[in-house]
């Protein structure tokens, strides 16, 4: 074969390739399994991240909101002497197996802190108007909620360090809190203008 | 009578193209309530374009069953991304596109799962024939023996008519490897073609 044998083969190659029929039948109906596929409802699957990024939004809002309205609740007698806790406090996560889903659990530090704390807020309770103590018991459970809401999303994102660094932060407001009606009684009781 | 033939002829050229435009303008009424979620309307595109798009991929793939999968996956991306149809080119075009992204996309999974496809390669039904004419039939074979690479340029270039623009477009590779390609496989598909000649001799 020359070379004009080969262009003729060629062409012809290329005339055949562009004689081939286009559509082709299938064998059997696709459609039905589509239909049922477009037909089917749409589910959106909500990405871990989404329900991560939107609890710890409510959360925020959660703590920030239930400690201005304490403290508006607390401070309403005008009493300016009201000490301001110590926002450092440490508080530590401490690796417990099978607490809330995840591997961490707050440390004796805090447990201990929360204990007295705890403690002296029921004495210090009784000593409140009642409208005083129901804000204050109000706003308490509204932090106690945001924890639990941060410790469901832990437990889908163990390794969540916003969370993590958001649940310490919501312990210690529940902490502040807490003094804050402590410190606040004492001042009430042992004011010397009156 | 002889005088009759042109006009006839330019008639007949004449409702060819008012009934593809007639055709294009209901396809596009489709496509429309098509986007508007009506699946009846996208039943309808279904049915118009299905051949060629199982065509299309039978011959990419050179499988019945991976071809009837990609058709439907092809409908279905279809189906969910169809407000990005915008009408700038034929929906039969832009379908084309669609399954060649899908039989693509397909194939890169199928390397990832190399074992698992042999496996089923090895029991799979060979492409049926889909051309009546011997010598066709001996070409769709040729076709189906290509590598991959040549045998997806030489079916959109030489079989579906797309430039080598289109081509390298659509598969995602430069119109010259696309030139390249195709000279490929018309030496091999030249080759084959011989070796049948020679056999049925």
């Amino acid at each position: 074969m020359n070379r004009n044998d080969d262009n003729n083969f060629d062409d012809e190659l290329m005339a055949k390739a562009a004689r081939l029929s286009k559509p082709v039948v299938p064998k059997r109906d696709l459609w039905p399994e589509i239909e049922q596929v477009i037909s089917a409802p749409v589910v959106r699957e909500r990405s871990a991240w989404n329900t991560v990024w939107a609890q710890a939004a409510a959360v925020i809002l959660l703590v920030g909101g239930s400690s201005g309205m304490t403290y508006m609740a607390m401070s309403g007698d005008g009493d300016s002497t009201v000490p301001i806790i110590d926002a450092h406090t440490q508080l530590v996560f401490e690796p417990v197996s099978g607490s809330f889903g995840s591997q961490y659990f707050l440390g004796p530090d805090y447990q201990d802190a929360h204990r007295v704390v705890s403690d002296n807020l029921n004495e210090r309770l009784a000593d409140l108007s009642p409208e005083a103590r129901e804000e204050v018991l109000a706003n308490i459970e509204t932090i106690r909620r945001a924890i639990d809401e941060i410790n469901r999303a832990l437990a889908e994102d163990p390794g969540n360090v916003l969370l993590q660094e958001l649940l310490i932060d919501t312990y210690r407001d529940e902490l502040s809190v807490m003094k804050k009606v402590d410190s606040i009684s004492n001042n009430a009781m042992y004011r010397s203008d009156i | 009578m002889q005088a009759a033939m042109p006009a006839k002829s330019g008639q007949t050229e004449a409702n060819v193209v008012a009934l593809a435009a007639d055709q294009a303008s209901e396809e596009l009424n489709w496509v429309r309530l098509a986007q508007g979620a009506d699946t009846f309307a996208f039943e309808k595109l279904y049915r118009a374009n299905v051949d060629r798009v199982y065509g299309l991929c039978l011959r990419m793939t050179g499988n019945v069953s991976e071809a009837e999968d990609c058709v439907q996956e092809a409908f279905i991306q279809a189906w969910n991304k169809l407000d990005k149809f915008r009408g700038d080119s034929a929906f039969g075009t832009w379908m084309h596109r669609v399954a060649v992204n899908v039989v693509l996309g397909r194939m890169r999974k199928a390397r990832r799962e190399q074992d698992r496809i042999r496996a089923v390669s090895d029991v799979a039904p060979p492409m049926e024939t889909i051309a009546d004419d011997g010598e066709l039939r001996d070409l769709e074979q040729a076709i189906n023996e290509l590598p991959s690479g040549a045998r997806h340029v030489f079916v959109l270039h030489a079989v579906y008519g797309y430039s080598h623009g289109e081509t390298g477009d659509m598969l995602g590779i430069a119109e010259g490897t696309s030139k390249a390609q195709l000279s490929r496989a018309r030496r091999l598909l030249v080759q084959q073609l011989d070796e049948v000649s020679d056999e049925q001799e």
